[in-house]
């Protein structure tokens, strides 16, 4: 089993507690893994990396090969096409869709989310409103922690307890906020998973998944039959579109007519 | 034994607390910086009694090292590659004079210059210096080399280069940790005259080094990092150093069972077994992280003509930059994965580079400088330097237009004032300006230069983390009127939006003078606040 996966966003997001936790947890799990990162300039607001490789064999390289890797886990929207070079055709990327311009060049958002929602494997998400639902804004690294975990060769209880760990000497606040925050993502990305199952097309996904306010446990079966039933009608392009571009957060348990 | 994910850099940390160091000093640079950082933290977390500090520059850390060594304990120095530069003297000399208790330098080279003005490899000192140099190429090798450098070391009475690169220096894995050894008990050289490279002991002591090279040879033919495979004579051949070693790994795979193989992680370079990859080979492909150094031996520069030899020099493999699996796969014709495609990227993604913090006091210093060179011929250049400031050459600033080496604003703008450039500015931060920016302030005191010298005092070290800087505020006054410079030349701005006026008055004045004026720009960082405090409360306690 080889597993690479690239984990991205800017200085201060928390990308490397993201590759922390999953390293401990890998190392928990008896597998080997190697876990590079470019953070040279990270406290200036620079793109951040690292790349962290798992396998049950001992790992060579330190760097993830061109078309190797399969997920891309970030914390920012534009820096998830950042490492797109690296994904495997058919490769993931899990994404806050909240972006965060310090450069003067950011593109504008509509086109920046037209190409991110043509990828085929994707889970957006808020992971930035529902951080701060979760208790702490600073969280949204575990919210897309969260949403990715189904996809890592770990069990998500060995990453539940190094969140514990990374947080310990912060205070039960945190801990919790940070724990919800991880649940959340992971309610998402089973939502997301069930609906594309269904049949739900990946691009109505992509703009309805960031619009709902995901709680910390997985969503109830009758609600999501319900937003099954809803993003398979004919007009579910068109309420996708809607629902994006009002910006604002439904609660899950009323799907919209 | 215990296990621990740690860094590369973290590991070589470890590597020497557990090898028994009695102190540590380094100067920080990216991709070195953590293994001092570690070192000091671990020491004080675990009450050890390792001493050491963030010296000035290079060479003063390294000659600290020499003093630990000479008096009989072991030391750990650390620098990234161009920081050897500046410690170039004492690395020379001190291999000369030799060891006495272990003294090993850390160095991180950084190829493809992910934060580095160029990608020099450190092979080249230890060769040049005639001292062994190991080359860890994983995280358990940076601990166990690192040990092992500290035991030859004072086996041999030779310093040893432990060189690094960055994507070791900041990958993690798990180690697994060994038993501390106990640090020495002080004792000092016997015989001083092996310390005092007067020249009728040095060409002594130089014949001590020329002695010791077989030795060192031995040492290195009989290691175990340098681990030669024969599969069979006619087959073709591949040397591989280093970090290279896992790229060809992985890139390879089952195919490197067809090749003759010789893994180098230690030299002086294992002539014997070469010898024998040589003979055994149809041809010889050689894959080393940084400079073609091993290729240009092995190859003659290309005139060795009995076997055909592949790799940097040949175009086998890129010159520049780091490797990889890919370039690897590319070199032996082997094909790469194809990517994901996703339409309309380039399109929608820009560069991020690193830009200066928002609120940041050098903002309003660049804000200055350039409003008050506005007046003049839009030609004129202003030298810079290396720090967080450096950004200040990026848009939208524009308002520096050299970075070379630590310490060199200053320099540059003497010589650009000698050759007619009027007025002649530099900007150099209070890390840099301690680090190696006195000696030519020195140099413009006593010539009075008609340059105009901005230091960007903001009390801390930021570019590469926050480490205390050596001296701010008043400080950084008494050293520069010290230095010869007259108080009515020393101007002290602060730099912020609300201040401006005043600023841009006191640069005013300072300009038609036709000689040195040093303007201090003043305010702490604003990212590193709280860890300013902290330094400044720890240097008062020092004091009291």
């Amino acid at each position: 089993m080889n597993y690479d996966l690239v984990i991205c966003g800017v200085g201060g997001q928390g990308v490397l507690s993201i590759a922390w936790v999953i390293d401990h947890a890998v190392h928990e799990a008896g597998l080997h893994f190697k876990q590079s990162e470019v953070h040279g300039m990270a406290q200036r607001g620079g793109a951040v990396s690292a790349f962290v490789r798992i396998s049950d064999q001992p790992v060579a390289s330190d760097l993830i090969a061109n078309g190797a890797a399969s997920l891309v886990l970030s914390v920012e929207p534009m820096e998830a096409l950042r490492y797109a070079q690296l994904l495997r055709p058919d490769g993931w990327i899990v994404s806050d869709v909240t972006p965060l311009e310090n450069v003067d060049a950011y593109p504008p958002h509509e086109a920046l989310y037209k190409v991110l929602f043509s990828v085929p494997h994707l889970v957006a998400l808020d992971a930035t409103r529902l951080a701060t639902k979760a208790g702490a804004v600073k969280a949204q690294n575990m919210v897309v922690l969260g949403a990715a975990a189904s996809q890592l060769p770990l069990p998500v209880d060995l990453l539940e307890k190094q969140i514990h760990e990374l947080f310990a000497s912060k205070g039960e606040r945190i801990i919790k906020a940070n724990i919800n925050a991880f649940r959340m993502g992971a309610a998402a990305s089973q939502f997301a998973a069930a609906l594309s199952a269904a049949g739900v097309p990946s691009s109505v996904l992509a703009r309805v998944m960031p619009r709902l306010a995901f709680e910390p446990q997985a969503v109830a079966q009758p609600t999501l039959d319900a937003w099954c039933k809803r993003l398979l009608a004919a007009d579910a392009a068109q309420l996708a579109l809607q629902l994006f571009q009002a910006d604002a957060v439904l609660a899950l348990d009323v799907a919209p007519a | 034994m215990s296990e621990e994910i740690l860094l590369g850099d973290e590991a070589v940390a470890r590597g020497a607390i557990d090898a028994g160091i009695s102190a540590a000093y380094a100067y920080p640079g990216t991709p070195s910086t953590e293994i001092y950082q570690t070192i000091q933290d671990y020491a004080k977390q675990h009450s050890l009694p390792v001493r050491g500090m963030w010296s000035t520059n290079e060479k003063v850390a390294l000659e600290e090292g020499i003093g630990v060594s000479y008096a009989g304990g072991r030391a750990m120095v650390s620098m990234k590659h161009v920081g050897l530069n500046v410690a170039a003297d004492p690395f020379m000399n001190v291999a000369v004079s030799g060891a006495h208790g272990g003294l090993v330098i850390a160095v991180a080279d950084d190829p493809s210059m992910h934060s580095s003005q160029n990608e020099q490899d450190s092979r080249y000192f230890a060769d040049f210096a005639m001292v062994p140099c190991l080359e860890p190429g994983d995280q358990q090798q940076c601990y166990d080399f690192t040990r092992e450098a500290f035991e030859l070391s004072e086996r041999l009475q030779v310093p040893v280069l432990l060189r690094l690169v960055t994507r070791l220096a900041h990958s993690r894995a798990a180690v697994t940790l060994a038993t501390a050894r106990a640090q020495n008990v002080p004792n000092y050289v016997e015989d001083p005259s092996r310390y005092t490279l007067l020249p009728v002991n040095a060409r002594k002591a130089y014949a001590k080094l020329v002695d010791k090279q077989p030795a060192l040879q031995d040492y290195s033919e009989n290691h175990a990092g340098n681990a030669l495979t024969l599969r069979g004579n006619g087959k073709p051949g591949i040397l591989v150093s280093g970090l290279g070693w896992n790229y060809l790994k992985e890139a390879m795979g089952d195919a490197l069972e067809g090749y003759n193989l010789l893994r180098v992680g230690v030299y002086p370079l294992p002539v014997k077994k070469i010898r024998q990859l040589l003979d055994a080979s149809s041809e010889v492909w050689i894959v080393e992280e940084g400079y073609p150094f091993i290729e240009r031996y092995v190859s003659a520069l290309g005139l060795m003509r009995e076997r055909p030899i592949h790799g940097k020099l040949t175009g086998a493999l890129p010159r520049m930059g780091e490797l990889t699996q890919d370039t690897i796969r590319r070199c032996f014709g082997l094909p790469v994965s194809v990517s994901l495609q996703i339409e309309g990227l380039s399109d929608v993604l820009v560069g991020r580079p690193p830009r200066l913090c928002d609120k940041c006091p050098h903002t309003d210093a660049y804000i200055a400088i350039n409003q008050v060179l506005t007046q003049y011929d839009p030609g004129v250049r202003v030298m810079g330097d290396i720090g967080c400031y450096t950004l200040g050459y990026l848009q939208p600033y524009n308002a520096i237009h050299s970075c070379l080496c630590m310490g060199s604003s200053i320099g540059m703008a003497i010589g650009a004032a000698h050759t007619g450039m009027t007025p002649s500015l530099c900007v150099i931060g209070d890390g840099t300006f301690t680090h190696s920016g006195m000696a030519p302030l020195l140099d413009a005191a006593r010539d009075n230069t008609n340059i105009k010298v901005f230091i960007l005092d903001n009390s801390i070290v930021a570019m590469t983390g926050g480490q205390p800087t050596m001296a701010t505020d008043e400080e950084v006054v008494d050293l520069v009127a010290g230095l010869g410079v007259p108080r009515e030349h020393i101007r002290i701005v602060v730099p912020l939006p609300n201040r401006k006026d005043q600023t841009l008055a006191i640069i005013n004045e300072e300009l038609p003078y036709k000689g040195l004026s040093v303007i201090i720009a003043r305010r702490a960082c604003v990212t590193y606040a709280k860890q300013i405090k902290l330094y400044k409360r720890a240097c008062e306690e020092q004091t009291e």
